[in-house]
């Protein structure tokens, strides 16, 4: 009876679960205890830049815009194995941390919280507090002694001609340091033989505090290592949860589903203007922004796959409600508005998903129909073979979009992975390459049927709202949901062994034990895995 | 080996073109070490310029007459008719590459010819691929030419975006990719801030950032210390970057042709579609100022990237590059294909252009010791073919190949690699082999 027990209880990740009715089981802490994945160095996205360098200085977060473009990879844009770097970067950094370095030395009240004292005045003692002060929230941990004599000769050099300007050097000196642009994680025993070993307690609150906010840890996070809090796991799930209920959280939420949505190229997107009248420079923006509060709202609600898949109810502003064609909405501004529940179907009808999976002049149920499989479900369809030119039919307005697709599963060659993709695009048809609600395509009524096969919810399919219901009770897509989270979250890809086994505890968090799972809990159970608590002491081999 | 005429400057000449009696004596013995160097050898300069997605190789190849020097340029090249007899038109050469798919092997190889590193870029039909194994040939040019120009070379790019293998063709070493800037507003912030900052502030500014970068460059150093192997080598290649940026900070920039002077740039909204010839036009304006100051002497120009879905609207071309390279042959999106190319033949034109009306002090133009290439990543977009793929190298006398010739190679087999080498050697670098070994076998002939 325990052996059964405890093979339950390995599927819920949550602290306490439920087994065998009435009594509660703590689960073994850490999870997933065995086969260390690698962990390399991570250097800070731009996103995490940006929202670091903001709470450090008071520049806007927009100055990460003047980085290079983060390697993207996996669909996202912390993979570590990615990254390069060049002197563009190097230049780059130079001159954001000097903007940066000038926002806050012009900054009185922030400078005297920071140093305690005012560090634009002739005061090497206060300089040197500033220096200590600043430095533990941009390198996340107090400087070690040498590195505070390096800052301060830093300091010493620059003061001319006052001491404002050796603050202004010291701190874009400290924003340029690996400390700062890198999460480097020092070897706790270097010469060990041990396969794992604890990250130490300021390492640990960086990897919490980038994973839950995408910035760098806060003043009470710091306060919190400082007290030992970290070193046990309830302390640990304290800063957690108490993380997660911020603001930076439901961002950051918001930032993983955009690029697992593919989404990150929607403000930019634009449309054959001849055929999609309606279209304008604003359109895009727009219905970025809609997901981006849509988004906001599922976290704050329920972030499970029923609500990304199938809620029906959005954000639009009048300009955007004109566009859809729906009713303006009351008040200024994007407002909530509820839906047709036989047409709206959370992230699979709104327009940023939809335009972006679709050409400039046709919608594409290739597209659409391989996001599905892709990102998903996490199975890419093969590629056309080598010898078959690629191409999509050209638009002419005597044929739907069905009929000129007609060809891929006409041709053998074609239909074999076609058939994987197309039927699934098909049940999209109801809405057009802007994303909007169309009934009519080339003259002919919308066809929206459609086929889902190879997969644990497969079925006929008519419209996007049977497709969702299918894929809101897949346990294909929430572990698909858990591979997505687990790349992002270790910054690289899943391997076999103990990878296998975190993406496990990930969906089994995702789905919960009675479907009352959400990602929220995902997210909670990420950080009980040992694989985030610890590291192999080479880092990455 | 050069056939024209490449008469060196005296030391004479050159004072009085940068300014004649004007100039006021300690400030030329200041630049005498430079002025040696460059009376005992004029400045060579060499430009790369992309563009994506294969081209129409009827609409391409030149018509051939009874010698190489006796050719009809193309539907495609016709925008360079007037540059003509400063063109080598080359056919037949096969894009050497290999690792991803198409257009990221052809991406990668272009001008390393290398093999792509297996990574984490997961292409259409092959496995992951990561960089190069080696470095481009713009950047053996600029190690091989070794002069300290504050810029080793300037990359430049319009609309190329996201940061991976189908969106980068430098390489300053193997994995180390070079990002182009897209944005003029940057570029001249960057690259110009010597000319329209007070000499007074820029010598302060100076001492303040060595003393900032020297600090930076010790953490980078302890830190890495205490990382392993491959962690430590990200660091190691990020602190070799920041000392690079130290350098050119501390490298005075010294302006000797009358030519130079601080740019203007009008504001453009450099990530709009409609916007791309606008900015592609203010990116050449900035690149070549900036081989008129000598701020660097190696240079490049991006459109976009592989598989670029470019809407060239201001063709009347509503469809994505890329969406339209696909069609078979015959397909009538084959004349927008030619109108697109043709479009940046046009931009090459317009390069050189620039390059000619631009004064090198008094020993002609920028254009004179400049030797260009314009390639491609493919041959052909609807098969992804890199056999024949286009290339067009342009220079004026001083630029190291004999031009005004239509060179066709095809059905020799031969590797592009060999292109390469060839450039390197017409820039004065004298290797042997360039890119993968046993896709180099020789010099390519008759090009020098």
């Amino acid at each position: 009876m325990l052996r059964r027990c405890s093979a339950l209880i390995a599927l819920p990740a949550l602290l306490t679960v439920a087994c065998g009715g009435d009594g509660t089981t703590q689960e073994t802490f850490p999870l997933c205890a065995v086969d260390q994945g690698p962990a390399p160095l991570r250097r800070i996205t731009r996103f995490e830049y940006g929202r670091t360098i903001s709470d450090l200085t008071g520049v806007p977060a927009s100055v990460a815009d003047q980085l290079p473009p983060d390697e993207e990879t996996l669909g996202f844009d912390d993979i570590a194995d990615a990254y390069s770097v060049s002197s563009l970067h190097a230049a780059r950094y130079l001159d954001v941390a000097e903007q940066a370095a000038a926002a806050l030395t012009a900054n009185a009240v922030k400078l005297t919280a920071v140093a305690g004292c005012d560090p634009t005045a002739v005061d090497a003692a206060c300089a040197a507090s500033f220096i200590a002060g600043f430095g533990r929230r941009a390198w996340r941990r107090p400087l070690e002694p040498d590195e505070l004599a390096a800052m301060v000769q830093v300091y010493d050099a620059t003061s001319e001609p006052g001491p404002a300007d050796g603050v202004a050097a010291v701190v874009a000196a400290m924003l340029q340091s690996p400390q700062f642009i890198y999460r480097p994680e020092p070897q706790v025993d270097p010469g060990g033989m041990a396969a794992t070993e604890q990250l130490e307690p300021y390492a640990l609150a960086t990897r919490l505090s980038f994973l839950l906010t995408g910035a760098g840890p806060d003043d009470p996070l710091l306060a919190a290592v400082e007290a030992g809090a970290l070193d046990t796991e309830s302390g640990l799930l304290a800063q957690t949860d108490r993380l997660l209920a911020g603001p930076r959280a439901a961002e950051l939420f918001v930032h993983v589903a955009q690029q697992w949505w593919e989404l990150g190229n929607v403000p930019a997107l634009d449309k054959d203007r001849a055929l999609y009248r309606t279209w304008t420079d604003a359109t895009g923006p727009a219905l970025a922004e809609e997901t981006r509060l849509f988004l906001a709202a599922a976290w704050q609600g329920t972030p499970n796959l029923t609500t990304l898949l199938t809620a029906p109810f959005t954000f639009v502003d009048a300009d955007l409600a004109s566009f859809y064609n729906l009713p303006a909405p009351g008040g200024s501004g994007f407002q909530r508005v509820d839906l047709d529940a036989r047409r709206a179907a959370g992230l699979l009808t709104q327009g940023a998903f939809l335009a972006e999976h679709a050409k400039a002049d046709q919608t594409s149920p290739v597209l659409r129909g391989k996001f599905v499989r892709a990102k998903l479900f996490c199975t890419t369809p093969p590629p056309p073979p080598p010898d078959i030119v690629v191409m999509a039919p050209s638009v002419d307005p005597r044929f739907s979009t069905r009929e000129r697709f007609a060809q891929h599963t006409a041709d053998a060659r074609c239909a074999g992975c076609h058939l994987q993709m197309d039927p699934i695009g098909f049940a999209f048809e109801h809405y057009d390459a802007a994303g909007r609600w169309r009934d009519v395509d080339a003259g002919q009524p919308v066809d929206a049927t459609g086929m889902l096969t190879n997969t644990d919810v497969d079925g006929p399919l008519d419209g996007v709202p049977s497709l969702a219901a299918r894929l809101a009770g897949s346990a294909e897509v929430a572990r698909c949901t858990a591979t997505q989270w687990f790349r992002y979250a270790f910054g690289r890809a899943e391997q076999s062994g103990g990878d296998i086994c975190a993406v496990d505890k990930l969906a089994a968090a995702f789905t919960g034990t009675r479907g009352d799972g959400d990602f929220r809990q995902m997210v909670r159970a990420t950080v009980r895995m040992a694989a985030f608590r610890n590291r192999p002491p080479g880092g990455s081999p | 080996m050069n056939g024209k005429t490449n008469r060196p400057l005296s030391r004479r000449t050159i004072l009085r073109g940068a300014g004649g009696a004007a100039i006021a004596l300690p400030w030329l013995e200041a630049m005498l070490p430079r002025r040696a160097h460059a009376a005992a050898a004029p400045a060579r300069r060499f430009i790369v310029m992309f563009s994506a997605n294969g081209t129409i190789p009827p609409a391409w190849t030149p018509t051939p007459g009874t010698s190489e020097t006796d050719f009809v340029l193309s539907p495609i090249l016709a925008p360079l008719e007037a540059h003509k007899a400063d063109l080598v038109v080359i056919s037949g050469l096969e894009q050497k590459g290999g690792g991803g798919d198409g257009h990221q092997t052809g991406m990668g190889g272009m001008l390393t010819g290398q093999l792509l590193n297996a990574g984490p870029f997961a292409g259409v039909g092959a496995p992951p691929a990561g960089w190069p194994v080696g470095p481009s040939v713009d950047q053996r040019i600029a190690e091989g030419l070794a002069v300290p120009t504050k810029l080793r070379s300037l990359e430049l790019g319009v609309q190329v975006g996201a940061a991976d293998n189908w969106g980068r063709m430098i390489y300053r070493a193997a994995n180390q990719p070079l990002p182009p800037d897209d944005d003029p507003a940057s570029v001249y912030a960057r690259v110009f801030s010597d000319l329209h900052t007070d000499p007074a502030v820029l010598a302060r500014l100076r001492r303040r950032r060595k003393s900032i970068l020297d600090g930076v460059g010790a953490q980078f150093s302890r830190t890495s210390g205490r990382l392993g192997s491959s962690d430590r080598q990200r660091l190691e290649a990020h602190l070799t970057a920041v000392r690079e940026i130290e350098t050119r900070l501390t490298t005075d920039l010294v302006v000797n042709n009358p030519s130079c002077h601080d740019p203007t740039i009008t504001p453009v909204s450099a990530a709009a579609n409609d916007a791309f010839p606008a900015t592609g036009a203010l990116q050449m304006d900035l690149m070549t100022m900036a081989l008129a100051c000598d701020i660097t002497r190696v240079a490049s120009m991006q459109w976009s990237r592989s598989v670029s879905q470019t809407r060239f609207t201001w063709l009347n071309i509503t469809e994505g590059h890329h969406d339209l390279s696909h069609r078979p042959d015959g397909d009538p999106a084959g004349d927008k294909l030619i109108a697109i190319n043709r479009w940046y033949a046009q931009q090459f034109a317009a390069l050189i252009t620039r390059l000619k009306g631009t004064p090198d002090g008094a020993s002609g133009t920028l254009f004179d010791n400049t030797l260009l290439l314009w390639c491609n990543e493919l041959a052909k977009g609807n098969t992804h073919g890199r056999m024949g793929a286009p290339y067009v190298l342009a220079g004026g006398t001083g630029a190291g190949v004999r031009t005004g010739r239509f060179l066709r190679y095809d059905g020799q087999g031969l590797p592009h690699n060999n292109l390469l080498l060839s450039i390197l050697n017409a820039m004065g670098v004298p290797d042997r082999s360039f890119g993968k070994p046993d896709w180099c076998t020789g010099p390519l002939t008759g090009l020098i």
